[in-house]
């Protein structure tokens, strides 16, 4: 409203002088100076618009900017110190001489004590074997101790589809398995995924091309739902994830575990 | 028309001053809200873990709030959660914060073992009401959700060739690929573990880690807005961010089920 009033007050003497119409040469000289007075704050007007809106701009965009920081990073900061820090007694002798405190912790103690042998008693003392999967990695123990440890190769996590549907994947299961038997130079016989990976035709079920000698290495342990730890001729492969299932090992690590390891015997996979 | 444009001026400055204005009533309510939820958030902890105060003696009042006590009773609650895991088959995971390791165990055997470069807890976890906080803890939490940079198994799939001369033999696997590895496990109860991989030397590493932060920054920014708008509490999730060498930090993500087991001692 006051704008409103100040530019109505600067167009009406302007409007009377018009009505008037007696000087039309000093009209003439009034209207070129008012030309000239009304070009100057055009040619500026548009320069100062414009930083203007730019000014609102980067004003707009940094409190944006600034409320979500604010969102995003303060306010989970906020939520720490929101609540009281509950201080707890130490060292309070007089606690401490209390018959029933006396009583609490001895049968505390008591508890941990009786849960520690309990959870202990879980690792056998006896041979176990644990594969890592990830890193390709075996660790054989005896007496709750690290024997050997070496490279090894478990599943490929590859998944093998036919044009049928048909799927495979090939991982090594993880868990907690037993070695269910023990063979010396193991026979492969393969299964209908090795046909169809190689594009051939699936044959017979005992067919004798799906049996194959000295592929496995000189030992296999089997550790059940026809997984095997056994050995391999692609030994180069070992430390990586190229198997369809089973856990390959080299010749001689193969022989310590085929040695140390019976029926029986844990085997940790992860 | 210069008077028609200076007649909106005055109406611009009120849309601005009332938009800044509820823009403030909404941050102040959003800030207060969000500080309201881990109040709430200790209290139904209190309610559901607490003892039953009123029920104790002073004495027994103040052996709940002595440290030796207290230090006993998370001993026997990790154990006890470590002893419950153990008598699944299952692969779980068990982290001492105290000593900075995370473990990896199968029906009790320690597995594998990595150390934790730095730990940062939640203030509730750490000074909230002791006792609740270790019953909470003397149960092992069950993993509900993940979020992860990384796949839990690496599937690639192969199509099987029509005929023997379309085989073509394996590749050597790329094992120097190295991707960048954090990940967030939500437990039921609503505890968050956040494991960040400890490597963040290259620029790779360090963007992946930037935009993992912010996408679940906003994830949680945008569930507490959708409470707010509802004149809701926001949920509040206790944490426990830890950092692990790259390595270990992928062979617990692999390892750990989907609906894997936690034990924490704190």
């Amino acid at each position: 409203m006051e704008n409103e009033k100040i530019i109505n007050e600067g167009t009406q003497p302007e409007n009377e002088k018009n009505s008037a119409g007696t000087n039309p040469v000093n009209d003439e000289n009034i209207n070129m100076s008012d030309k000239a007075l009304s070009q100057k704050p055009k040619t500026g007007k548009p320069l100062f618009t414009f930083f203007r809106s730019l000014f609102i701009i980067i004003c707009s965009i940094l409190i944006t900017c600034s409320l979500i920081l604010y969102i995003l990073y303060v306010v989970p900061v906020l939520n720490e110190f929101s609540h009281r820090q509950k201080s707890e007694t130490t060292n309070n002798q007089e606690l401490k001489k209390d018959l029933l405190y006396k009583k609490q912790i001895s049968l505390l103690t008591k508890d941990i004590q009786r849960l520690s042998l309990k959870f202990n008693a879980y690792t056998s003392g006896q041979s176990y074997i644990v594969v890592n999967t990830i890193e390709n990695r075996f660790f054989l123990y005896t007496n709750k101790k690290l024997i050997r440890e070496g490279f090894c190769s478990s599943g490929s996590y590859t998944m093998l589809q036919t044009s049928g549907n048909k799927k495979w994947i090939f991982k090594t299961p993880k868990g907690k398995y037993w070695i269910h038997g023990k063979t010396t130079n193991p026979v492969w016989k393969r299964p209908d995924w090795s046909f169809v990976e190689e594009g051939s035709p699936i044959p017979p079920k005992d067919d004798f091309s799906r049996y194959e000698y000295g592929v496995l290495g000189d030992y296999a342990l089997a550790i059940g739902d026809g997984y095997l730890i056994h050995g391999t001729i692609y030994k180069r492969f070992l430390g990586m994830p190229v198997t369809h299932g089973c856990v390959r090992l080299n010749d001689e690590d193969l022989k310590v575990i085929f040695n140390t390891l019976n029926i029986g015997s844990k085997v940790y996979i992860f | 028309m210069e008077t028609e444009i200076d007649n909106k001026k005055p109406g611009r400055k009120v849309t601005f001053i009332v938009l800044i204005s509820i823009i403030s009533v909404f941050i102040i309510y959003y800030s207060v809200m969000s500080m309201i939820s881990p109040v709430r958030k200790l209290e139904q902890i209190k309610n559901e873990f607490g003892a039953k105060t009123a029920e104790k003696s002073d004495v027994e009042q103040r052996i709940l709030m002595d440290s030796t006590y207290l230090k006993l009773l998370k001993e026997k609650a990790f154990l006890q959660s470590r002893i419950v895991m153990a008598e699944t088959d299952s692969i779980y995971l068990t982290l001492n914060l105290a000593d900075s390791t995370a473990n990896i165990e199968i029906s009790g055997v320690v597995v594998h073992k990595a150390k934790m470069k730095s730990v940062k807890t939640s203030k509730i976890l750490k000074t909230g009401n002791g006792n609740a906080i270790l019953s909470m803890l003397a149960t092992p939490f069950t993993i509900s959700h993940a979020f992860a940079t990384i796949k839990k198994e690496p599937v690639m799939i192969k199509m099987a060739p029509k005929d023997t001369s379309e085989y073509k033999p394996d590749i050597m696997p790329d094992t120097s690929i190295t991707e960048p590895v954090n990940y967030i496990l939500e437990m039921n109860g609503g505890i968050r573990i956040y494991v960040y991989q400890e490597e963040n030397v290259k620029l790779s590493d360090k963007m992946s880690h930037l935009s993992f932060d912010i996408n679940d920054r906003l994830r949680d920014t945008w569930s507490a807005l959708k409470r707010v708008a509802v004149l809701k509490v926001p949920e509040y999730h206790p944490f426990i961010k830890i950092r692990l060498p790259r390595t270990d930090a992928k062979i617990i993500f692999r390892a750990i089920p989907k609906n894997g087991q936690i034990a924490v001692f704190n």
